[in-house]
């Protein structure tokens, strides 16, 4: 029981994280290896609230999420911006560029101590007990609801709602999709701000869960094999990703050995690499043509 | 290409436009200031800065001053042989400093060793070269100590636990924890105990409630790690999130102190080898003042490592007399006599052959939830370091 | 460096031999030479930490050239660099422990374990393209550097591998200014191979595979082998870099080896300018002396003690900020300023550079 729970956690946390890297590829074809650290911006932006709003740990929370959101427009407006219609790649480096300057004013502002944000809103991370045979802590509790929450937001917000609709349009077919009206500037922005903003609720429930220091940028790294593996245009596909990395780590730790749970990830990755590149649910890249 | 060779030759005569002081002791540090480890390493060093300013400030050592020249590596071990060979050939220190990741000693140990310049290890882990018999080059103030920590610990658990000892170990997956964890299984066995379960648990772990559920699992009615602080407290707080109620053994970090106040846990543990501030002695309110006075961002019960970094530095410089050089400094240090003032349980002494220091001490603190506040649990227990 | 039209205004070739000389006209023999000189000079004048930085950015060069032939020249995007140097250096680490091998065995074995690396990671380039050869290249990092970390912890080594000077009879390699010309010639060595490399038939196959696969393959060039090949001797040449590392370092540990590394080599050749030789060269020297300047200038500000706990935050943010700028405002990267400087003092006192013919 405990195993399945174990396993349910890490799952949300990576299928949390995944889905922000999928949002904007999906939009943009742009792959954010900046997400691991806005994720971790957005938790420490958590700490500064939370000294602001010392009474009120919900707006410092609804503050802290917001301005991740803001960020995120912020980071899109101010500069991938310049990167649409550049190479791909040189956007990809972009996004690792802004993760380096990130990890830098991270420390300049907040120090490199660890810092626990569960404290400074006061709140205490209770144990609840399952089905009488496991125990999940309220943290990771919320981590499964979010996630639940947020996934089943997207498929509506994607399916039903207008900018919803654009969004799937620019990233099937930006050209297209320009000429019949959408702005694409708009969609791109909103595609970041959405990332950022699942990303920051990612981090910040793994902070309140277990503390916060700079290691959460690897955390953000390691989900990112989970987006590959479902495929990195597909949520279904990140989903699925993040429960079968996150069942290999755990069983890993619990059967084989838990040094092997850092690499595993990635050894799933490359078996999905070679096997099916474009991922469980994603779409194929077209061919080549001349 | 001439441009370029131009431009490349004026940016690196201008990097060394830092001239070393004459008048002055010099003095360096390569540590890992900042960085994803700079957490252990880098308040200790700002105590180290703000002692060494305070000797300057009262008018130095044998009337000179000490130029303590800090260099950051963020426990990258190329970085800190760089520094490392700045500080002995450029500044030409007679004091060579490690604070960092046991990842950069190789170099720095190796650019000491080629320069004959000695080594102080100050506040990070002490490595083997320094327990007797002793390298003649490098030295160790840092307060934990592979293998003598285990000891002590099992040690009090062998004292305190009333029912049979179910062991279980927690290890980060870092060479150095992982070899001290094994050590302590081995250890704990001799002892009558039984380790149950041993988790080596990677650094960037989203969630360390699979690893405690494996060691819940595994019916330990203890647990002991030796591993850096983020792992062995988020072991901890795994363990109680499931429920698990025995009693939790670990290192007591700089961090300690803010941190058992945090978790108000009654059955965590904390052995160590530095006086905790709760115990309001004297010198830490001087402590206390002197960080206060220079401002410093860290919290002053961090400080402690550094403050007798500089102590032991003060009193080596003094003994090795004006003018200093490499040769003299190693000679006072291999015989050095410090008093701690009670921030340690007795004094710091190092011999020909042993710099690591001939006796150690610990204490054990915890949290009392009935009085509100860190408790000692047991004094001062000494260990002979032969 | 090697442009193949006439350097200056008109054309001098008279025969079919001066086409493969890299060396034509006398101001670039002048040039050269005052360069040679200038860098055999530079040991003698510098200090001990000059010399450290200058054997730092020979390191540095080998690696950033072995990457641009991989990313800049055949157009596949490699993140793994770092675990390549860690794969050399480890090599050479563990042969010197395991078996005391001498450096000239395991130099060698460096570059062939790094070769076969090469082709194995240069697999998955035959199916994917882009970033998901990237991202494959990221998993080859985190698994060299998991076995290094095992074999570290497993033979007790667990501050890192120490490995002696290399001796040549009684002559120990311990001198920085020895090791300045030793790595100051595997970097020249390293440079020529490439050039010529590029020059050959492999060079013109690797342009055509980067500007477009499709056609590429329609041409008749074997795109499969001149891929992987790309991936051999790129990863190879890293790998002898990284040995390289380790006995002028004296030491070998995974933490040496961090993701971090494999960004500032991507930096080099993105800073230098992607597609040049010297844009390789340009951006280890740039990268490597970043950090260096940064602190010197913090050094100078009043009270810089009190900065000095934030340096690699300063760092970082300088480092991410330069990436960036160049990514965005200077795509050519520094040879692209090299070359805008240039033309501007050979147009002189015109503006434009002339339609067609000319240098690009």
């Amino acid at each position: 029981m405990q195993l399945a729970i174990n396993i349910a956690v890490l799952a949300a946390i990576y299928a949390l994280i995944a889905c922000g890297y999928v949002l904007i590829y999906r939009v943009s074809r742009v792959l954010n290896l900046a997400h691991g650290e806005l994720m971790m911006l957005s938790a420490y932006l958590l700490l500064t609230t939370a000294s602001l709003f010392s009474k009120n740990p919900l707006i410092a929370l609804t503050a802290a999420v917001f301005l991740s959101l803001c960020v995120g427009v912020l980071v899109y407006l101010f500069l991938m911006r310049r990167m649409t219609g550049e190479m791909v790649l040189a956007a990809v480096l972009t996004t690792v560029a802004l993760g380096v300057l990130l990890r830098g004013l991270v420390v300049l502002i907040w120090s490199a101590q660890q810092q626990n944000p569960a404290q400074a809103l006061g709140w205490a991370n209770y144990s609840i007990p399952v089905f009488g045979a496991g125990r999940i802590s309220a943290a990771g509790a919320a981590l499964i609801a979010v996630t639940t929450l947020i996934y089943a937001g997207l498929f509506l917000f994607l399916r039903f709602s207008r900018y919803g609709i654009r969004m799937r349009a620019a990233g099937q077919n930006p050209l297209l999709a320009a000429q019949r009206g959408i702005s694409l500037h708009v969609i791109y922005a909103l595609a970041w701000g959405l990332s950022t903003f699942t990303g920051a609720m990612a981090g910040i429930l793994i902070s309140l869960d277990s503390g916060l220091d700079s290691t959460m940028v690897l955390i953000g790294l390691k989900a990112f094999p989970a987006a590959l593996v479902g495929g990195l245009d597909s949520l279904v596909g990140a989903l699925l990703g993040a429960l079968i990395i996150a069942a290999a780590e755990v069983l890993m730790i619990y059967y084989v050995d838990a040094l092997l749970s850092d690499v595993v990830p990635f050894l799933v990755l490359i078996l999905m690499l070679i096997v099916r590149p474009w991922g469980l649910f994603g779409t194929r890249e077209e061919l080549d043509r001349v | 290409m001439l441009k370029r060779n131009l431009i490349a030759t004026a940016v690196l005569a201008g990097l060394t436009g830092a001239t070393a002081a004459q008048d002055a002791y010099n003095v360096g540090l390569t540590g890992a200031l900042t960085g994803p480890a700079a957490g252990t390493y880098a308040p200790a060093v700002d105590g180290l800065r703000i002692y060494i300013d305070k000797v300057n400030a009262a008018g130095g050592v044998n009337g000179k001053k000490i130029n303590l020249i800090l260099l950051d590596d963020s426990a990258q071990p190329a970085r800190a042989a760089a520094n490392a060979t700045r500080l002995v050939t450029d500044d030409k220190v007679v004091l060579l400093l490690n604070a960092s990741l046991s990842s950069t000693y190789a170099p720095v140990v190796g650019e000491s060793q080629k320069a004959n310049v000695p080594l102080i290890f100050a506040s990070s882990v002490c490595p083997k070269d320094v327990y007797p018999p002793a390298n003649a080059l490098q030295f160790c103030t840092t307060a934990f100590a592979a293998n003598y920590d285990s000891r002590a610990v099992l040690d009090f658990v062998k004292a305190t636990a009333k029912a049979p000892v179910k062991l279980g170990l927690a290890a980060m997956a870092i060479p150095i924890s992982r070899g001290e964890i094994d050590y302590a299984e081995e250890l704990a066995k001799t002892l009558g105990m039984t380790p149950v379960s041993k988790q080596i648990i990677p650094p960037p772990t989203p969630d360390y409630t699979p690893f405690a559920t494996l060691i819940k699992e595994a019916d330990a009615n203890w647990t002991y790690s030796w591993a850096p602080w983020v792992t062995q407290v988020r072991t901890l707080e795994g363990l109680r999130r499931l429920g698990w109620t025995g009693d939790y053994i670990a290192w007591s970090h700089l961090e300690a102190e803010n941190e058992l106040a945090r978790l108000k846990d009654g059955k965590f543990y904390v052995v160590g080898a530095n006086a905790l501030f709760q115990d309001d002695l004297p010198i830490h309110k001087e402590i206390a003042a002197a960080a206060k006075a220079a401002n410093s961002q860290y919290p002053v019960n961090q400080m402690t490592e550094g403050w007798i970094a500089g102590m032991v530095i003060e009193a080596a410089l003094k003994a090795a007399g004006w003018p200093a050089n490499a040769e003299k400094v190693t000679a006072s240090l291999s015989n050095l006599k410090v008093d701690l003032k009670g921030l340690r349980g007795g004094e710091l002494q190092w011999t020909k052959d042993n710099h690591f220091r001939t006796r150690q001490y610990y204490r054990v603190y915890r949290w009392d939830e009935a009085k509100g506040a860190i408790v000692r649990v047991r004094d001062w227990a000494a260990f002979d370091v032969k | 460096m090697s442009s193949r039209e006439p350097r200056a205004s008109g054309y001098f070739r008279s025969s079919y031999d001066q086409g493969l000389r890299l060396i034509e006209t006398r101001t670039q023999w002048t040039s050269l030479i005052a360069f040679l000189l200038a860098l055999g000079a530079f040991p003698f004048l510098a200090t001990s930490f000059q010399l450290d930085l200058a054997c730092q950015v020979f390191l540095a060069v080998i690696g950033s050239i072995a990457l641009m032939l991989l990313t800049g020249y055949a157009g596949q995007v490699s993140l793994g660099h770092a675990g390549l140097i860690a794969a050399g250096a480890f090599t050479a680490g563990i042969l010197f422990k395991e078996f005391g091998a001498k450096f000239w065995i395991t130099i060698p074995a460096a570059a062939a374990m790094g070769a076969l690396i090469g082709l194995i990671f240069g697999l998955p380039s035959l199916r994917l393209r882009g970033l998901y050869l990237a991202v494959s290249t990221l998993a080859l990092h985190f698994i060299v550097i998991y076995l290094g970390g095992e074999y570290e912890t497993k033979r007790g080594f667990s501050t890192g591998i120490v490995i002696d000077a290399p001796r040549i009879g009684d002559l120990v390699l311990r001198d920085r200014k020895i090791w300045y010309f030793v790595l100051l010639a595997f970097a020249a060595v390293t440079l020529l191979i490439s050039l010529n490399l590029l020059r050959s038939r492999t060079g013109r196959a690797w342009a055509a595979i980067r500007s477009h696969e499709t056609i590429a393959e329609a041409l008749g060039i074997g795109v499969a082998g001149h891929k992987l090949l790309a991936f051999v001797i790129s990863s190879s040449m890293t790998a002898v870099a990284g040995a390289l590392f380790s006995y002028y370092r004296g030491f070998v540990s995974v933490e040496a080896f961090s993701l971090f590394l494999s960004i500032q080599y991507v930096a080099m050749i993105i800073i230098g300018g992607m597609g040049s030789l010297l844009g390789a060269i340009l951006g280890a020297i740039f990268v490597t002396l970043l950090p260096y300047v940064i602190e010197y200038a913090v050094g100078l500000l009043p009270n810089a003690r009190s900065y000095a706990g934030m340096l690699a935050a300063f760092n970082y943010s300088a480092f991410g900020i330069v990436m960036i700028l160049f990514l965005v405002f200077e795509p050519q990267g520094l040879v692209g300023i090299w070359r805008r400087v240039q033309n501007y003092f050979l147009l002189w006192p015109f503006k434009q550079k002339p339609l067609g013919g000319g240098r690009r």
